[in-house]
Parts: structure tokens; sequence; C-alpha cells
């Protein structure tokens, strides 16, 4: 039988609908601003009111990605035509790239940290989900003598800021010498993880049924097998929930960025706002630094969206 | 050829003992039904069998050969739990194959045995579907499919139409019991319905706080319970229990029941046999069509009023009152009109059964 609904219900339902298009648009409204700004020429940047609709341009991207200088005076026009179209855009600004003897492009050193930022998130991701999950696996299945305590003690760890212990870390690190380096950033992000992982992981672990692993166990596989053949992808929309929250975590980390790393193993977010000092800021190459950025937690969480969803509803129906 | 002994069996969970002193002897091909309330220890036996519980003390032996201390890998066992418990993210033919990708069958061994295997169970046309997307009775079929393609040495079963409802249940019931008996293997199966016991069971064994009360044929745990919880247990509508004094008269004995005024009439063997319990605490049992009833007076048959009656299509359930006492009996459907009617009742002596009130057990009675 269809439901009848009344007419109050329809009128609820649409201040709702309004509620929630308010909301987004509050929330995407920055997103908007850094994604236009980052095709904005440098000039329509910083209007006053601010430019809506302009002709977007790919210099800021270039410029992101080299290193470049002021000019004092505009370029000779052989030297103009001479120039490939990425290299013009930036003459068109009053600047010039920076090359070397052999007149090879001088990068920026946003490529690099970049790819730092990649690999020590995913790095440390894939520990702490890693590690996260086999933990819960054992919180959940065996009796783990003061495993109230245990668990307990495992989430302490997140309550107080971890800034608090910054200068103390900062020591130690630089006492072992993993100050600025890859290895030394992902211990630390596996570590603020994994307490955060294993709960996760815990109630999802929980949630699996044990008698699939006593089928298989009674099947003829070893508790290791079944745990890889069978707990294992029951739990694949926990394990991809639990990694969208590591990875969004480690992936936006900048206090502990900022202090422990300065070049070799420097990662986005404290790079990015540190361009602001030098010189007159460019905002446009923020913005453009800053959307490129946005990206790969974008498309992993687009990718996992059907883990995630049903990853935010587990437990929630009754099976 | 596969026998499973329980020699000993000693459970414990922390401070309380969930099977005490177990000792059972399955033959080759035997279906064997362990039925009990829930808590009573039937399923962690049964998972000790199949090596998923350990046991405290005692042996559990697979053809005379001590397993306890294997693996339940290494046990050779096939298990059907009563979640079905089917990997959801496999469809049937995986979930079949499983275990015998656990052995080293090569791909066309595998796909073959699959396949004949659920032609057995006439699911040949589900294979590729995915757990989620069978009724229950189809799970139950691949489930019991994932257990026999591996041809184990025995076959568990843990309440496995437990989860289906009422018509389901009792086609799968028949199913089971055909499948029985056209493979025929060891099997241990646990319910706590005593209908599946004993339209399924070769023996039932029939367990109570850990404790086994009675190992028997369906016909004897139902005709011959050992103690009053058996009694009780087995059998539906449920076995009239009531203390009874049995007295002697001229040429017969009397049992009177609970504080009725008059006495039934019993041979007077009865006293004989009785042996000395007569004027001790005794319980008379008597199954509902063990009472007797018509509408006129006769020899042997109390007065009694009718005060409930319970159509159940096929025949009635009507609660007569005998003293402050009430006896329950099995009539045609439709004998009685109603409740406060006058009828004539009596107990056929050799369908009653007398216990020792103290020790509930059975005084082994017959007449």
């Amino acid at each position: 039988m269809a439901a009848v609904r009344t007419s109050s219900e329809i009128g609820i339902n649409r201040v709702a609908i309004v509620a929630v298009l308010v909301v987004t648009v509050i929330f995407l409204a920055p997103i908007y601003w850094i994604a236009s700004t980052a095709f904005k020429p440098r000039n329509l940047a910083t209007t006053i009111p601010p430019t809506v609709v302009f002709q977007p341009e790919i210099s800021p991207f270039v410029k992101l990605f080299t290193k470049r200088s002021q000019m004092r005076s505009p370029p000779s026009p052989e030297e103009y035509a001479a120039a490939p179209w990425w290299e013009r855009v930036v003459f068109d600004g009053g600047e010039k790239i920076v090359r070397d003897g052999k007149g090879e492009v001088q990068w920026s050193g946003y490529p690099s940290r970049f790819l730092n930022s990649l690999i020590i998130a995913i790095t440390s991701t894939v520990l702490a989900v890693g590690m996260g999950t086999f933990t819960a696996y054992g919180f959940s299945r065996f009796k783990v003598k003061g495993e109230a305590d245990l668990l307990f003690f495992i989430l302490s760890t997140r309550m107080l800021p971890p800034v608090v212990v910054a200068i103390p870390m900062f020591l130690m690190y630089r006492a072992v010498g993993l100050n600025d380096t890859h290895v030394g950033l992902i211990i630390l992000y596996t570590a603020f993880n994994l307490s955060f992982s294993v709960w996760l992981m815990k109630g999802f672990m929980d949630e699996i049924p044990k008698e699939y692993e006593e089928a298989a166990l009674v099947d003829g596989y070893t508790r290791m097998e079944a745990f890889f053949k069978i707990v294992l992808p029951e739990a694949a929309t926990g394990i991809a929930a639990t990694a969208v929250f590591c990875f969004i975590t480690a992936w936006n980390e900048y206090a502990f960025a900022l202090i422990m790393t300065n070049r070799r193993a420097q990662t986005a977010p404290p790079f990015i706002p540190s361009q602001v000092g030098s010189g007159l800021p460019d905002w446009t190459v923020i913005a453009a630094g800053t959307f490129l950025f946005l990206l790969p937690v974008a498309i992993f969480t687009f990718l996992l969206r059907n883990h995630l969803l049903r990853g935010m509803s587990f437990g929630a129906i009754r099976k | 050829m596969t026998q499973i002994e329980l020699r000993g069996v000693q459970k414990f969970f922390g401070a309380v003992q969930v099977i005490k002193d177990l000792n059972l002897k399955i033959s080759d091909n035997e279906f064997i039904v362990l039925l009990g309330q829930s808590g009573c220890g039937k399923t962690t036996t049964l998972r000790a069998v199949a090596g998923l519980e350990t046991i405290d003390e005692g042996d559990i032996l697979i053809d005379g050969k001590p397993v306890q201390h294997l693996k339940a890998a290494d046990r050779d066992i096939a298990m059907v739990f009563q979640s079905f418990s089917l990997y959801p993210h496999m469809n049937v033919y995986e979930n079949i194959a499983f275990p015998l990708r656990a052995t080293r069958k090569s791909r066309s061994e595998i796909d073959q045995e699959v396949r004949s295997v659920a032609k057995t169970l006439q699911i040949s046309d589900l294979l590729a579907k995915k757990p989620s997307a069978l009724s229950g009775g189809d799970m139950q079929r691949v489930a019991i499919g994932r257990a026999l393609v591996r041809r184990p040495k025995a076959m568990l079963m843990d309440e496995p139409i437990g989860a289906l409802d009422a018509k389901l249940r009792e086609e799968m019931r028949a199913e089971i019991k055909r499948l029985h008996i056209k493979q025929g293997s060891t099997t241990i199966y646990v319910t706590h319905d005593q209908i599946e016991a004993m339209s399924l069971a070769d023996r039932i064994v029939i367990m109570h706080e850990g404790v086994l009360q009675q190992v028997g044929t369906p016909d004897e745990v139902y005709s011959r319970p050992a103690n009053l919880f058996v009694a009780q247990f087995v059998g539906s509508p449920v076995m009239n229990v009531a203390d009874a004094a049995v007295t002697e008269k001229a040429s017969s004995a009397s049992v009177t029941v609970g504080d009725a005024a008059t006495g039934f009439e019993f041979p007077s063997a009865l006293l004989s046999k009785l042996n000395g319990h007569a004027g001790g605490q005794l319980a008379l049992g008597i199954r509902p069509e063990g009472v007797l009833i018509r509408r006129d007076a006769a020899e042997g048959f109390l007065p009694v009023e009718t005060q409930i009656v319970e159509p159940l299509g096929s025949f009635d359930i009507v609660d007569l009152r005998v003293g402050s006492k009430m006896l329950r009996a099995r009539t045609k459907s439709g004998f009685v009109s109603g409740p406060g009617e006058k009828v004539f009742a009596r107990i056929d002596p050799s369908q009653a059964h007398f216990f020792d009130k103290a020790s509930g057990k059975s005084l082994e009675v017959r007449l």
C-alpha cells in the first residue's frame, strides 16, 4: 500500500530540502572560492567586490610548479616569440621562469612537497589500518585479559591535543635523527591514527558473526587463512571507512609537519602557507596549490563512497 | 565408517559446569539428536566434537582415536550452523567449493564435486547466486551442500532449521531425513524441538543442565522416559504429572491423584511392582492419550468435570478437574462440548508411569 502523505508532511519535507541546500552552499562556498581563485588572473584575485565572471587562466598552475623571478623590463619580442605557451603566461604577469645554466626549467618546491604528502599519508594510513584491523580482530575474537582497560588505554592516547606533546616529540626526534624524515612523520601519523583505527575496526569486527570463521575452521582452514579469506572481505566496508578517515587526518595534518619537517620530508600543508611570505603574495598560486591539495582526498573518498555509505550506517540495521 | 565416542567429557565456562561427565557412543551411520532446552549443554557438546570448543576433562574419540587436542580443521568433520554461515561475499558455487579448496584437489575435480552435490540437493540453478539472494530453505540446502561436498567423517548440525518458518521447517526436516538415508553418514544433530528429534533421530540424547538424562530410540524415550524431566520434556501435549498415593483394595489397587476423594483403579500387580514405594513419595505420569473418557458411567471410571477445552483440529485437549488437580486428556475433536460438562474418566494402567518424587527417576513399572 502506498503511503499517503499529508500536506504538512510535504511542507516539512520542502523546508528540509531548503535547509539542506543552504547548508550545502555554506559548506561549498570556500571550496568554490579556492577553485575559482586558482584559475583567476592575478589582478582579479583580490578585487572588491569579488570577480565572479572571468576568463579562466592556467597561469597560476604554471607558476605553482616553477621557480620564477620578477622582471625589471618586459621580455624582448624575440624572447617572447621563442618562449613556449606556458612561459608566455608567466611573462604576461611580469615574471620569468628561472632556468639553470643548461637552460633547464627550475621546479618550485611544490611537486616534491605534494609527493611527500602522498608518500607519508598513504604509508601511515596503510600501517594504521593494517595494525588496527589485526588488533581489533584480536580484541573482538579472543578473551584478552583486561580487555576493557587495554581498549581504554588505547583510546586515551587520543585524549590530549597532539600539539601538547609537540616539544618533547621534537626533542626526541632530534635526538634519534628522525627530524625532517619521511619515516618520522609516518611513525607519528600512524601512532595518532592507530587508536582511532582500532576502535573503529573493533566495532566492525564485532558485527561480523564469528560463525563465518568457525565454518571456515571446520571446513579445513587455519585461523589465519580464515582471517584473510573470510574476515577481511567481510570487513572491507569498515576498512574503507577507517582508511578514509585515517588518510584525511594524515593528509591534512599541519602542526607536526610544520615543527618536525622543513625541507626533505616537508608535506604540502606547511609548504603552501609558507609561500605567502615570499614577496608580494600571489593568491592565485596559493589557491592553485590548495586546489590540487584538495583533490586526492576528494578522489579517494569518491572511489570508496559506496563502502563509506554502508560503513556509516553499519550496525544500524538488524540482520 | 565413523564412530564417535565421548568419554567422561567435562566442560566449564568459568565456574559454571556446562557438560557434566558425558559418556556417549555413536555408531557408524547413526543419526543422533541431542535434545534439550537452551543452555543444557547440547550445543557446547556439538562444538566440542567439532573442535570449536576445548574440553576440560575426558576424551573425544573419532574412530577410536582421541581428537580433543586436534584443531577443527584436522578432524575431518563438517558442520551446519543455525545461521547457515554462508560466506556473503562468495556465490553459492564458491561457498560449496570453499571446503574443497582447502584440500589439494584440482580445479576440475572440485567443479565436478560441487556440481554433483548441487544436483543431489537440487540447487544447480542457484550456483551463480549470492547467499543474500536465496530463500531460507535454499540457504539451508547450500549450507548442507557445503558440509556434504567434502564427504566428511561426520556431519554436525546445530539447529539447522531452527531459523526457518514452520512450514519450511517441516519440508526441510523431511529433506534432511531423505538425505541421510541416501548419503548415510554419522550425524549429530542439535535441537530443542522434540518433534524434530522424534522424526529424525535413530537415537535421541536428552540433556538437562549439562547432564545426560536418557539415550534411546524415539519410541523408548517417549514410552519409557527414564525420569520426570524426560517424561515432561518429550511429547506434546505434555505428560500429566501428579503426586499419587497407592492403596490396596480387595482385588485391585487404587491410585489417588493429589487430594482427590477417590482413586483410579489399577491392577493389584502394581503394588508388588512398586516394591515398597507405594507409601513413599510417588509421582504418577500419564500422557493425555492415556486418560480415557466416556460420557456414561462404567466400571472403573470416575466422575469428573471438564474445565477447559482446546480444539487442536485433529483432536481436542480437555482439562479435567480431579480434586484440586487438573488432568489433561486427549479426545476426539468435538467429543466434549465445552467447560463444565460431567464426564467419566479413568487412567489406562498400561500407559501409566510411576516416578520416585525425590530422585525423579522412573520406577520402571510396566502394567
